[in-house]
């Protein structure tokens, strides 16, 4: 019983992290109905932000949470303006924008893997290493404010889009650009604040997750992969989907485990993720929210 | 209808010498060079050649998939694998010949690709690309985690080279003569498919899907046949890699390799019947040019990925046939 409520909260704080991943790739496909396949590699920028941060500079496990976040925020910043710009205005279709994403996280991580080597680095969690006990179950502190952001950082992503006049232009500049270029939406712009927002929420997945799974060059691609399954199991524009879908996969993942054997964790993820796509494409919530909206 | 379609086969070999009006003379020119070409250089560079060989094979089933059905598929470092454990387990743990190791790699190849096709080929887009990327994904993890039959992490050593009708093909210049005529067979027979009718209904799908499911193109079995043709090219090529090189791990099938072989086609042109060539000319001889500065080639590779997507759309291949044309006119 013990055993099984431990791997359950496992399955419960990786399902949070790919929650968070998921999230990010809902906002960049809300505002831009791009599947940004380089997700993944903004926790690795921000995880590595803040690892520096700590390691190099010295400074504390808030400074370096920032300095992640606004890593990873930056980087998608610069992705948006210097390369998902361009392919744009030569006529980006779905496939080239795919190959473009792609080859910045396959050039992000090899950029890392040149830069900084092989070595898995470990960051401090919020509560250090403290860890509660639950029905003779260990839950790490850290895991735990991992799930109470990432619920509220869905929260605030869901005022952000249906209260707020910015996010509510960020909406309709990708639905109707036309439409939302006529009432003065500055299109471009939002297009440019979609991947910042996603860039933030991604350097946070990995400044959060960093402490769990440790920070190293390869993590991106397989993250963006369960962060994508989590945001199609929940269907993809709704936020509160992303959460669902995320734990779903972070249970079946863990009981998988139980059952068959740690190494295979990973097939099973990746075989859920085919499955979902083929079976669910709306996702367990959705109706049609593939198209968005 | 035919005359603007595809860049004429070995476009890219003729571009100094006379273009257009004697196209045929110059393949032949040029493939006579080629043949010559293990005379006057070392055997670093035969062995890079060979590999280039090897890679064009593979890379030809993404570059079908790409250019022909719009499909982006990470998938072929799976088939690739498949190919070479069936060739390493055959010839070193059954004691079986060369051939059966081909067929097995070729068939098991073919089955998993149609078994897994028939379902993720209803995808598009997005949803099919990453699918091909889970799947490269799982088939790693296996390779890994199966090490009863592929020897994992530590491999398997001493497989046989080749050897057809009793000779033995043992050394770089050997296979060179072997995997290239090969390639630009496969090259020539997969022009030769475009201008046939099948050809005629995979470019329909790719540019008018609804158009060609109208007309009575049965869009999801054409998909899966190519699918399949692109799996055993995959099988194929490795095959001959684990016959050239004769010891097998699973760093060679990992998503770097899918990664190279899906930047064959891109940067290669997808659309261009010599692309794949040109692609796996780059992504062998890059690193080797690159290696005294370590894993640089990795950045370089998905560097060029990125620049090919915004920049050339068409590849190398679309790009040299372009300029020709424009000096033939």
């Amino acid at each position: 019983m013990t055993l099984f409520l431990q791997s359950v909260f496992a399955g419960l704080t990786n399902g949070f992290v790919y929650a968070l991943v998921g999230l990010g790739i809902a906002v960049v496909f809300r505002g831009t109905r791009i599947i940004n396949a380089m997700q993944g590699e903004f926790a690795l920028i921000g995880g590595l932000m803040a690892y520096l941060v700590i390691e190099r500079l010295g400074l504390s496990l808030p400074v370096a949470t920032v300095g992640g976040v606004f890593a990873g925020g930056l980087l998608g910043v610069l992705t948006e303006l210097f390369l998902v710009r361009p392919t744009r205005r030569r006529g980006g279709t779905e496939e080239s924008y795919l190959l473009l994403t792609l080859g910045i996280a396959f050039a992000i991580s090899a950029g890392v893997l040149y830069l900084f080597g092989r070595d898995s680095r470990l960051v401090p969690g919020i509560g250090g290493e403290a860890s509660a006990l639950i029905f003779d179950a260990v839950i790490r502190t850290h895991a735990i404010w991992l799930m109470i952001i990432a619920t509220t950082v869905m929260v605030l992503l869901w005022l952000f889009y249906h209260r707020t006049h910015i996010g509510l232009s960020m909406m309709a500049a990708s639905i109707d650009e036309d439409g939302a270029a006529t009432i003065g939406i500055d299109v471009a712009r939002m297009r440019t604040l979609t991947f910042l927002l996603g860039g933030l929420v991604g350097g946070l997945a990995g400044v959060l997750l960093a402490p769990l799974t440790t920070v190293h060059y390869e993590m991106g691609l397989l993250l963006t992969l369960k962060g994508f399954a989590a945001a199609i199991l929940g269907g993809l524009t709704n936020p509160f989907g992303a959460i669902v879908g995320g734990v779903t996969l972070g249970l079946l993942e863990s009981i998988a485990v139980l059952t068959v054997s740690s190494g295979y964790k990973d097939v099973i993820a990746m075989a859920i993720l085919i499955l979902i796509m083929i079976v669910l494409p709306h996702g367990m919530l959705g109706r049609g929210s593939r198209r968005g909206g | 209808m035919s005359q603007h379609s595809e860049p004429l086969l070995g476009v890219a070999r003729v571009t100094r010498r006379n273009p257009a009006p004697t196209v045929l003379a110059a393949i032949v020119t040029a493939v006579a060079l080629w043949g010559l070409i293990p005379l006057f250089v070392g055997r670093g560079v035969i062995d890079l050649l060979v590999f280039a060989g090897i890679y064009t094979i593979a890379g030809l089933g993404v570059t079908f998939l790409l250019g022909q059905c719009g499909i982006v598929s990470l998938a072929q470092s799976a088939f690739y694998g498949i190919g070479a454990y069936s060739a390493a387990y055959c010839t070193t743990q059954l004691g079986w010949p060369a051939p059966a190791g081909l067929s097995i790699g070729i068939a098991l190849s073919a089955a998993l690709a149609c078994a897994v096709g028939w379902p993720i080929l209803r995808l598009s887009g997005y949803f099919l690309a990453l699918a091909t990327l889970a799947l490269a994904i799982i088939a790693h993890v296996l390779f890994v985690e199966w090490d009863w039959l592929t020897g994992g992490t530590l491999g398997i050593g001493g497989i046989p080279p080749l050897e057809p009708f009793g000779l033995r093909i043992d050394t770089p210049t050997r296979f060179y003569y072997l995997v290239w005529p090969l390639a630009l067979l496969l090259l020539f027979l997969h022009a030769n498919l475009l201008r046939s009718r099948m050809g005629f209904a995979m470019r329909a799908l790719r540019d008018a899907p609804n158009a060609a499911a109208v007309v009575g193109i049965d869009v999801h079995m054409l998909k899966v046949k190519v699918f399949i043709l692109s799996a055993v090219l995959g099988s194929l090529a490795g095959t001959l890699f684990a016959h050239y090189v004769s010891f097998v791990s699973v760093d060679a099938f990992g998503i770097d390799r899918a990664i190279a072989f899906l930047l064959i086609a891109v940067l290669g042109g997808a659309r261009t019947i010599a692309g794949p060539m040109l692609g796996a000319l780059f992504v062998t001889i890059v690193p080797y040019a690159l290696s005294s500065f370590g894993d640089i080639h990795a950045v370089l590779f998905a560097v060029a990925l990125i620049v090919a997507v915004i920049f050339l759309p068409d590849g190398f291949g679309g790009r040299l046939s372009r300029l020709l044309r424009r000096r033939g006119a």
